[in-house]
């Protein structure tokens, strides 16, 4: 039974969690995917666990390594740590990047709660008030006003809106702001421009930044490891380059055609950015760029410098000094090539971070002009320097619309074009463009399985991702038919992998995922055998 | 009351207002240029705003010209701010309600404005034919406003007490912005139907404040409204109503910021990179003496320091 929470309950009781997820209770998936008894349990805690990790918000962790303390004043000095950033939160100097968005935020929500039928995770956990966006940007929003503003505590007594700070609050509303993909479709139906997603990452920022608080998976095997060795993934430069050999020489032998990926070429028009997620889990997507573009003429580059052969950048999600470190560095890259232009891989996140996002500390000559994939691939299909055979991809297609690349950037019809080209079968989802679902993977969540965090991704927060990717295919559900989810994004894929392996979509409905290259390869006129191979390969 | 208080009152509480508004307004403005964080769709973006598409969307944006509407963002706004259109498409049932006391709202405001006509006109001694006409608009401006309005933020107040989605974010102030201009509309609504001319004495009104006439008077239920409404005036700059001041930002500067770097704006960003950092996480190393640039220009072999 949902329990009715109280902003003031964050506080109170603080070693159980607040709220607790029952699968009955979230809404229902179409069939066969509607037993809830032939579906993976969710995970519980361990006695062990209960005992040694910080479990009080939804029995759900995000973060082993969270610190519990042994003492009250140890609980004290990191309440005083969240305060202390919480100041720096609002200052100028700290935090000039996001000052304005956040005030903006925090002072002008007029409670009309219009953003809460808009947000995925909400709707997907049946309503749990837990997952309510303005929950945790209002119990922020008075934390802020209370401990940073002057008269702030008389002000939260008199006015009835007193939530008090303590060990509970702050280690509950760090778990709560990874509930949140930062997909900004709550911010799309508010008629104030209120921003709760921005809160999210403003709250794990002043974690991160202060307290050094963020999961390990987005900081000390993210962004550290990616400026320390050159990816998150661990690939070093030596060896990213020996896995590009070893699959230009695999793919030359699939495809039948000679694959070749440059490196380091100085001068050359483009330097491509791939994630190495892609590299490692997903190889067909950096490949097929590899394929198309050398059949296009274009001169291009990887780089090996580290980071410049992984374009993703969790700063984005989390941290900004963090985020413009990785972006610092990847504009760098580019300058020393002497390119004329950057192109990032099939990366949502990472085009945010790169094109936008970042724009701003990317002062004087890291100004390089960068270009996002969409457009790019575009240009290339639609160059006639290919020739293609659309009857290739003659199989139900649907779209995936990374939530930083189309609602956060605008890149909407690109893709759309080359699909409606490419694919005689092509048909969109429910929502789809701006008002997509998110994966339930952003928000940097993808990467990160701690603890039972992976069964929180797939019952809760791609519930609702799985529910419209089944619901685009109803016309032809079973397995017997092979159905292709384009999602050209890698944090989405990497959500996807977990979600289909989750549910077993390809066993039961026939449905794999890639990207968008992929189909160009495989529609290209010149390829002998399918580029793709439904899991074959 | 006499006429030199009602002058007084009356200049005081548009005084306040002015200043106070003035002040966030420019508290806002004063805030540092912030990263980009644009969000779809942009009305500006010319040709792709119908599908929320922008010029990223181009191929080497940068070297064409941006072809940007400014008629568009104005439309949004207007349809945003009339009808809303957010709380429309995303939450029906609170936009009868809503959109009954904002227009009720938007009604008195131009109700003040063709009362202040009005008292020019009187002022003027225009042909009695001639202001009949504005005194009609005046009423029939003042009696739809008070109407919805009051209706409005009646439904508003239950909405708040009722819905347990709205209940649990209430605080004091929500119920009394609410219970407060409720009170402006129902004494408003009081005085027109009190008073045999409604549209006439509020017009006169403003002519004394105009002519600052030392015999200036109201009738009881006018200057219960009157007094009402500027106690009001005085309050609402000092908080979260003034939201209609904060959505220019929200959207124009937020949502719909997607310029590039500008010259002006690179030197401005040159100064706020060359501030202090006092974060106190070990991975950012800063000492508060160390700057944005500092922090994250370093040599990538650093990082195995933190």
């Amino acid at each position: 039974m949902k329990k009715k929470l109280k902003l003031t309950d964050i506080a109170k009781d603080g070693d159980r969690p607040l709220t607790e997820i029952n699968l009955d209770e979230l809404v229902p998936l179409p069939p066969p995917y509607d037993k809830i008894e032939e579906l993976p349990a969710f995970k519980q805690l361990t006695p062990d666990q209960q005992e040694r990790l910080i479990c009080n918000l939804d029995g759900v962790v995000s973060y082993a390594a969270l610190p519990k303390p042994k003492t009250k004043k140890e609980e004290k000095r990191y309440v005083e740590q969240f305060v202390s950033g919480l100041k720096k939160l609002l200052s100028k100097e700290n935090n000039w990047t996001f000052l304005q968005p956040l005030l903006l935020s925090i002072d002008y929500c007029a409670q009309c709660q219009t953003c809460c039928d808009a947000c995925p995770i909400y709707l997907a956990s049946g309503k749990n008030e837990i997952y309510r966006p303005t929950y945790r940007s209002e119990v922020f929003r008075r934390l802020v006003k209370k401990y940073g503003r002057p008269g702030g505590k008389l002000w939260a007594k008199l006015n009835g809106e007193d939530i008090e700070l303590n060990w509970a609050t702050i280690t509950r509303l760090y778990e709560l702001s990874y509930r949140c993909n930062l997909c900004r479709r709550c911010t799309l139906s508010c008629p104030m421009g209120v921003d709760n997603a921005l809160i999210a990452r403003e709250i794990r920022k002043l974690f991160s930044q202060e307290l050094g608080w963020a999961p390990k998976e987005l900081h000390e095997k993210g962004t550290m490891l990616q400026l320390e060795v050159g990816s998150p993934t661990g690939l070093r430069p030596h060896v990213a380059i020996d896995n590009f050999k070893f699959l230009d020489e695999e793919f030359s032998e699939a495809t039948g055609i000679k694959v070749s990926t440059p490196w380091d070429k100085k001068g050359a028009d483009v330097l491509f950015i791939h994630s190495a997620g892609d590299i490692i889990s997903f190889p067909e997507g950096p490949i097929s760029f590899s394929i198309l573009l050398n059949a296009a003429g274009i001169s291009w580059t990887l780089s090996s410098e580290i980071p410049g052969y992984d374009g993703v950048n969790y700063g984005v999600f989390y941290d900004d000094v963090q985020l413009a470190k990785v972006a610092i560095r990847h504009a760098q890259i580019g300058r020393k090539l002497g390119v004329k232009k950057i192109v990032m891989g099939e990366c949502g996140h990472q085009h945010k971070a790169l094109l936008t996002v970042a724009d701003r500390v990317l002062t004087g000559d890291l100004d390089i002009p960068r270009e996002n994939v969409m457009t790019f691939l575009e240009n290339i299909v639609f160059s006639g320097k290919i020739k293609f055979d659309p009857s290739k991809n003659d199989f139900p297609v649907t779209l995936h619309d990374p939530c930083n690349l189309v609602r956060n950037l605008g890149v909407v019809e690109p893709q759309r074009r080359i699909l409606r080209y490419l694919c005689p079968q092509f048909r969109e989802m429910t929502p789809h463009g701006i008002d997509n679902y998110c994966c339930g993977g952003g928000g940097g969540l993808s990467v990160m399985s701690d603890v039972n965090f992976t069964d929180w991704k797939a019952h809760v927060a791609g519930r609702l991702k799985l529910k419209q990717i089944l619901e685009a295919f109803a016309d032809q559900p079973g397995p017997e038919v092979k159905k292709y989810m384009c999602a050209p994004c890698l944090n989405c894929k990497l959500q996807f992998r977990d979600l289909f392996e989750y549910y077993r979509v390809k066993e039961k409905s026939g449905i794999i995922f890639g990207g968008l290259g992929e189909l160009a390869v495989n529609a290209m006129a010149i390829i002998k055998k399918p580029f793709i191979t439904w899991g074959e390969r | 009351m006499s006429g030199i208080v009602w002058h007084i009152f009356v200049f005081a509480a548009i005084l306040i207002f002015l200043i106070v508004a003035t002040y966030r307004t420019l508290a806002i403005i004063r805030l540092p240029i912030h990263l980009r964080w644009e969000l779809a769709p942009i009305p500006h973006e010319k040709g792709k705003q119908r599908y929320g598409g922008s010029y990223l969307e181009d191929y080497e944006w940068w070297k064409k010209p941006q072809r940007r509407s400014w008629i568009a963002p104005i439309i949004y706004m207007v349809i945003e701010i009339f009808l809303l259109r957010a709380i429309w498409r995303h939450n029906r049932a609170l936009w009868p309600l809503t959109l009954a006391f904002h227009t009720g709202i938007y009604l008195i405001v131009g109700m003040l404005f063709f009362s202040l006509v009005s008292a020019v006109l009187i002022i003027a001694e225009v042909p009695p034919s001639v202001l009949n006409v504005f005194l009609a608009i005046v009423s029939v401006l003042a009696a739809a406003g008070y109407l919805l309005g009051g209706l409005g933020a009646i439904s508003l107040i239950l909405k708040r007490a009722l819905d347990s989605g709205l209940r649990s974010f209430n605080t004091f102030s929500k119920y009394f912005n609410l219970v407060f201009l409720g009170a402006l509309f129902t004494s408003g609504a009081y005085a027109w139907f009190s008073l045999g001319d409604f549209a006439s004495e509020m017009s006169l009104f403003i002519k004394g404040l105009i002519t600052l006439d030392a015999g200036i008077a109201a009738s009881f239920p006018l200057s219960l409204h009157i007094v009402i409404s500027l106690l009001f005036l005085i309050y609402l700059p000092f908080t979260d109503m003034i939201h209609f001041i904060a959505k220019y930002f929200t959207y124009h500067e937020v949502r719909w910021d997607d310029r590039p770097q500008d010259e002006r704006m690179k030197k401005e960003l040159r100064r706020l990179l060359s501030q202090p950092v006092s974060w106190s996480a070990p991975h950012v190393k800063a000492d508060g003496k160390k700057n944005w640039i500092d922090l994250t220009t370093k040599k990538t072999n650093d990082e195995k320091e933190a």
